[in-house]
């Protein structure tokens, strides 16, 4: 018992050790960063500083965000980027947004991981008058410049129209679910039965928490209660490609479809370049759009209160072409 | 003993027709057994006669169990150790049972805390705690953590713990087992101060010395059946020794033949650095040399360093040793225990349950321990091979076990200590190092750990032994080395030495305080109040 | 306390067989809770039951190396990091260099070994508590798993410096482990898995190695002073443990015929849970590999049972929570 205790304790040090070694750097960079606007704010040559705060850097597609915004970024050499990272902790994004604000950062473009925590220290940011972009998951209320994000119920229902045109309609459909506690993962799955319907039938639908080999192991169940499966639509591409090498494994002579969400470059879109997939629906980081609002904002331009970005469906037949926006 | 005894007093415990049964086995039988106030009671009898299970039941520990049991006339039925503890009766424990980390006044008041509203009175609690630990002649800050004191202090607290809860029955359980003799001293003065108090002690020891030295009246028990009780002086060693025993034991120490041969183990300016070499040495070099055959005796107080020498010599402490040890005229570079062993050393430690074995292993696994590469073929085991060995083994020192795959933990002290020496005995060794080879071992074992000493001298094996008891020291030896602050301060022949040479050594010159040493040494006698000493009962000696 | 000690040995053999048998015995309830709720007759499906194996496998050779450092007094939480830096490093060589599996296993087995080795190595020798040692294995594990990567997965979609991608081939040394043998009915990893487990049985039960960790665990002052090599025995025991997880993440990258920096994330965890609910104890010095391998199919198989039913997350994770909880309340009592 006491053994147990001195380890939880120790764990909590290691944690807090760790937790303070990780954010010291970022707290430095971020403060020689923070000097020079101010010293040249008054000069004519404007050069602008930008905190990033990005919520956590586990999922490949908010690598894929920092990497486009700093791609846009570098093409405009009067621009520098802070980028932080909150290792998927609330309190530790809020303490990023203070200390840009605090650095006196020009702008701040801010990825929260949690509405509710994080809309009063944006707030207080956008108040104190630095411009704030919020990218991809919305804050409450409307304290910040701009939100840019995409719409999760739009590309289920698309996702959901592209399935309803490619099957019949006693179809049986497995759903791979992301995290149904989470807000993507419901808008993408209600999207997706308003795109269907009514054709089809989902006849097997479970959490893959995101993860590849638990879409595996799932799509093993499903497979073991159903001999013929038409469609496997999962909340990510990763799930739709973890189920296509159970569905392999298990080799069954007919295929299913297999759609997926997101299109990174380096996973769904190439997935169906290497006929892995049959679509994928891209989910757009705002990397781009961030730094071209970014720029207006700066400038003085006005922009519009909410952007919402346009997504993509890469196919076989398109994917060479760079896929098709679509339409709403 | 003088007869300490109020005979119109009713007595302040009294237990009758006790029976309590395991299952269908029925380990105590129809026992009755009482204790006055301000009398030390003696509860004696070989392990597993059960004088435990006794003390549990009056503990509150075991409280399915037939007959009854009165305090100081009313009739009471002890629910749990709390309540126990509520009716006055505390139980000192063998392994004590104060929390390391927490300090003494914590300790005191644990599970009772002095507080309001949860909140304790720390202020009012030291303060308390100091009255008691004074009270008991012990100096000490009572926030100090208990880990902190050496074991003799942390059982004084252990007592003034008992004394705060209002005991009027303390129960020890071998407390000198742990003890050095000065503190052996303290302790029997303590229970004197104790029963003068009006508390009635019950203690149970199984050293011949401290029965005749504290004993008012003396309980013998055997296989669960009460033989009788007795006023001290009606009881002299060899009657009690055959009543414990069941039978005549002879001489308390067999006899034998010396043949002593060639030199096994010759040490030259051997010198121990446990904190390294920076440090100042607990064991500075010590020469001797030890015969085949030949029975060594170390002497000495704690902190001596003969039990350093014995861990120095083993390699326990690595390289940080210096000097030169030949074993059969070769020299011996000692850098592991591993090294050492396959020269021919071996070493039997004093704490057979933290160091010696692996109580949570079989028999046979800790019999092969430290031969396990000898005994395997290119690093694979032979199970079979082992068996046979283990089986060997404990036919040769009568190991009485259920079977040889049984964890060496549910051994009795003295089947535990068989396996420990069996381990050793398995690596053939030239030299074997005892440290208390019967330390907490009932009377019969350690006669039997005797008698395999010598069958090992007539095999060629040097020995040396380190122990507290006096009698045993003595005996045993062939010749005896006194260390004192790490230096051998003599070294004589086993039948010039005496207590009083040995303890004069043992002080670091010839003007030793004898009064430090009465408890022990069984022929001095000593301060006036102390009318102990059955000092005419011969213990030991040949 | 000796009478009533004796007296609890005459009923010795029966306590001897316990672990074994309770563990069997929460076996065949999880087995039970399959019969019941069969999923429309999918639990008696000969590939479920493949399926369950296979699914097991990954942390079943996490849970050999776990079962001999936990014997050893010890715990590896470092085995989940290492899965994922060798899947990535084995991908990195198998798929992007298409080295041959000649050179790549036995190059991952020693990255394996390395991280084992330095993690025991910094136990046994600087007697940092195993707890942080590893601890601090898995987390700079993991960082390096990340910068060997690059952050992103090693998958046969390879960036090349004009930005756009080539495919290339999987190996087919890759696609031969995550086939199937013995008629198509037993997966290879599951093979790999009960070779792991034999070798780790025959390690623990009949190596001289292998007593000496039990020694270890149970005394580890008493096991130096019988002159056991205790360091050397423990770093050996850590090794071990890299090795069979640089195994297992190789098993992990062809089944997901790419290198995951994230892969094996609470790995470590799972296989602890198969040790300690197997009946091994925490403690150290008592269990073995069979009771481990009880515990690999308790968990699987309850993980299997689970998702055919297609149970919803939250109920799987308090069922999951229920479930360690009396298996390891019921291996107390045993114990003492």
């Amino acid at each position: 018992m006491l053994r147990l205790h001195a380890i939880v304790h120790l764990l909590l040090v290691i944690v807090i050790l760790a937790g303070c070694s990780q954010s010291e750097p970022a707290a430095k960079s971020a403060a020689t960063a923070g000097e020079k606007p101010k010293s040249d704010a008054p000069a004519a040559s404007k050069t602008f500083t930008i905190g990033m705060s990005q919520c956590n850097l586990g999922e490949p597609w908010r690598v894929q965000m920092n990497a486009d915004i700093k791609a846009a970024a570098a093409q405009h050499p009067n621009l520098e980027v802070i980028f932080k990272d909150a290792q998927n902790d609330t309190l530790r994004q809020r303490s990023h947004i203070e200390e840009f604000v605090s650095a006196g950062v020009n702008l701040i473009i801010v990825s929260p991981k949690e509405a509710e925590p994080l809309t009063e220290p944006i707030a207080n940011a956008f108040r104190g008058g630095i411009p704030v972009i919020v990218l991809d998951r919305a804050v409450r209320g409307d304290a910040f410049t701009c939100f840019i994000g995409a719409n999760n119920v739009q590309i289920g229902r698309a996702a959901g129209k592209w399935i309803a045109e490619h099957i019949g309609n006693d179809a049986k459909i497995v759903e791979l679910k992301g995290l149904m506690t989470s807000i993507p993962g419901q808008d993408r799955h209600n999207g997706f039965v308003e795109g269907l319907g009514g054709k089809g039938k989902v006849v097997f639908e479970a959490d893959m928490k995101w993860l590849e080999p638990e879409a595996r192991k799932e799509m093993d169940s499903a497979l073991a209660r159903f001999d013929d499966i038409d469609v496997v639509y999962a909340h990510n591409d990763p799930g739709a490609h973890g189920a296509y090498l159970a569905v392999q494994a298990a080799g069954r002579e007919k295929k299913p479809l297999f759609v997926g969400i997101d299109a990174l470059p380096q996973e769904g879109v190439a997935y169906v370049s290497q006929g892995i997939l049959n679509a994928t629906f891209q989910y757009p980081t705002g990397g781009q759009e961030a730094i071209d609002t970014a720029l207006k904002i700066l400038a003085g331009e006005k922009v519009p209160k909410t952007i919402t970005l346009k997504s993509r469906i890469f196919t076989k037949e398109n994917v060479a072409a760079g896929g098709a926006v679509i339409e709403n | 003993m003088s007869d300490f005894v109020f005979p119109a007093v009713a007595p302040l415990v009294e237990m009758t027709g006790i029976t309590k049964r395991f299952g269908s086995n029925v380990v105590l039988q129809d026992v009755s057994f009482n204790v006055r106030a301000g009398e030390t009671h003696i509860l004696a009898g070989e392990n597993g006669a059960g004088k435990s299970t006794l003390i549990k039941i009056l503990g509150g520990i075991h409280t399915d169990f037939e007959g009854t049991i009165r305090l100081q006339g009313r009739e009471i039925q002890p629910r749990s150790p709390l309540h126990s503890n509520e009716l006055g009766i505390a139980i000192i424990h063998q392994e004590l049972s104060l929390i390391g980390p927490m300090s003494s006044a914590d300790n005191m008041f644990l599970g009772r805390n002095k507080a309001t509203a949860g909140w304790v009175h720390n202020r009012l609690q030291e303060q308390e705690a100091a009255k008691w630990l004074t009270q008991l002649g012990l100096d000490i800050d009572p926030r100090q953590p208990v880990e902190q004191f050496s074991i003799a202090v942390r059982q004084c607290i252990e007592i003034a713990k008992a004394l705060s809860q209002q005991a009027r029955v303390l129960i020890m359980d071998e407390p000198t087992s742990a003890l050095q003799e000065p503190e052996v001293e303290r302790l029997f003065q303590l229970v004197e101060q104790l029963k003068q108090q009006g508390c009635g002690i019950v203690y149970i020891t199984h050293k011949m010395e401290e029965i005749s030295r504290i004993a008012d009246r003396i309980t013998v028990l055997r296989d669960g059946k009460l033989l009788g009780t007795e006023a001290a002086s009606e009881l002299p060693a060899s009657k009690l020794i055959r009543w414990m025993v069941g039978r005549e034991l002879g001489e308390q120490f067999p006899r034998r033949d010396k043949q002593i041969g060639t030199p096994r183990l010759e040490i030259a300016n051997f010198s121990v650095f446990p904190q390294g070499r920076s440090a100042a040495p607990t064991v500075r070099n010590a020469s001797f040399t030890i015969g085949a055959g030949e029975i060594v005796g170390v002497g000495g107080l704690q902190g001596s360093g003969a039990s350093d020498l014995f861990l120095g010599l083993f390699g326990a402490y690595g390289n940080r040793v210096s000097g030169n040890v030949k074993i059969d005229g070769s020299t011996v570079t000692i850098h592991s225990p591993r090294r050492v062993i396959e020269a021919g050393l071996a070493l039997l430690t004093s704490d057979r349950k933290a160091t010696g074995l692996v109580l949570r292993r079989s028999i046979v696994e800790n019999i092969v321990l430290p031969s396990l590469s000898k005994l395997a073929r290119k690093g694979w085991r032979r199970p079979a091979a082992e068996q046979r060995v283990a089986a060997t083994m404990a036919e040769k020192l009568c190991l009485r076990a259920a079977s040889l795959e049984m964890p060496v933990a549910e051994l009795s002290g003295g089947n535990q200590q068989k396996v420990a020496i069996a381990k050793w005995l398995e690596t053939k060794p030239r030299v074997l190092l005892l440290d208390e080879p019967t330390r907490g071992i009932d009377i019969g074992a350690k006669r039997e750990i005797y008698e395999l000493m010598h069958q090992l001298t007539r095999q060629g094996i040097a020995l040396l032994l380190i122990t507290s008891e006096m009698s045993e020291l003595l005996a045993l030896s062939d010749r005896v080395i006194v260390m004192h602050r790490g230096r051998i301060m003599a070294d004589m022949p086993g039948n010039v030495a005496t207590p009083d040479s040995v303890l004069a050594a043992a002080m670091g010159g010839h003007e030793a305080d004898n009064s430090l040493f009465a408890g022990n040494d069984i022929q001095s006698t000593n301060a006036p109040d102390n009318e102990s000493c059955a000092t005419n009962e011969p213990v030991g000696g040949e | 306390m000796t009478a009533s000690n004796d007296l609890q040995r005459n009923t010795k053999k029966h306590f001897r067989l316990s672990p074994a048998a309770r563990a069997f015995l929460a076996l065949a309830l999880v087995l039970l809770l399959g019969f019941v709720f069969n999923a429309h007759g999918a639990f008696f499906k000969l590939g479920t039951h493949r399926d369950a194996l296979r699914q097991s496998s990954v942390y079943g050779i996490l849970a050999c190396g776990m079962t001999l450092v936990i014997i050893s007094g010890g715990i590896d939480l470092a085995v989940g990091s290492v899965v994922a830096l060798v899947a990535v490093c084995s991908a990195l060589m198998a798929i992007h260099w298409n080295w041959s599996p000649w050179i790549v296993v036995p190059l991952s087995l020693l990255i394996g070994a390395t991280c084992g080795a330095v993690s025991g190595g910094i136990t046994a020798l600087l007697r940092v508590q195993p707890f942080i040692a590893t601890l601090a294995m898995m987390v700079f594990a993991r960082g390096l798993a990340k910068h060997v990567s690059g952050g992103t997965k090693i998958s046969t979609a390879i960036e090349q410096a004009d930005k756009t991608y080539r495919y290339a081939e999987l190996p087919k040394w890759f696609r031969a482990i995550d086939s199937r043998v013995l008629w198509g009915q037993v997966s290879v990893v599951t093979v790999v898995c009960a070779a792991c487990l034999l070798v780790a049985f025959i390690a623990l039960a009949r190596h001289v190695w292998g007593r000496q960790l039990y020694a270890i665990g149970a005394n580890e002052e008493a096991a130096r002073l019988s002159g056991v090599p205790v360091i050397p025995a423990k770093i050996a025991a850590y090794v071990a443990s890299g090795v069979f997880a640089a195994i297992a993440g190789i098993c992990q990258a062809a089944q997901e015929t790419q290198g995951d920096p994230e892969a094996g994330a609470g790995y470590e965890l799972v296989a602890i849970a198969m040790v300690v609910i197997g009946g091994t104890s925490l403690m150290g010095g008592r269990g073995g590999v069979c009771l481990t391998l009880l515990g690999v199919l308790i968990i699987g198989y309850l993980e299997k049972i689970l998702s055919i039913n297609a149970v919803p997350e939250a109920t799987r994770l308090m069922l999951t929570g229920i479930i360690i909880v009396v298996a390891v309340v019921a291996q107390r009592q045993r114990s003492s």
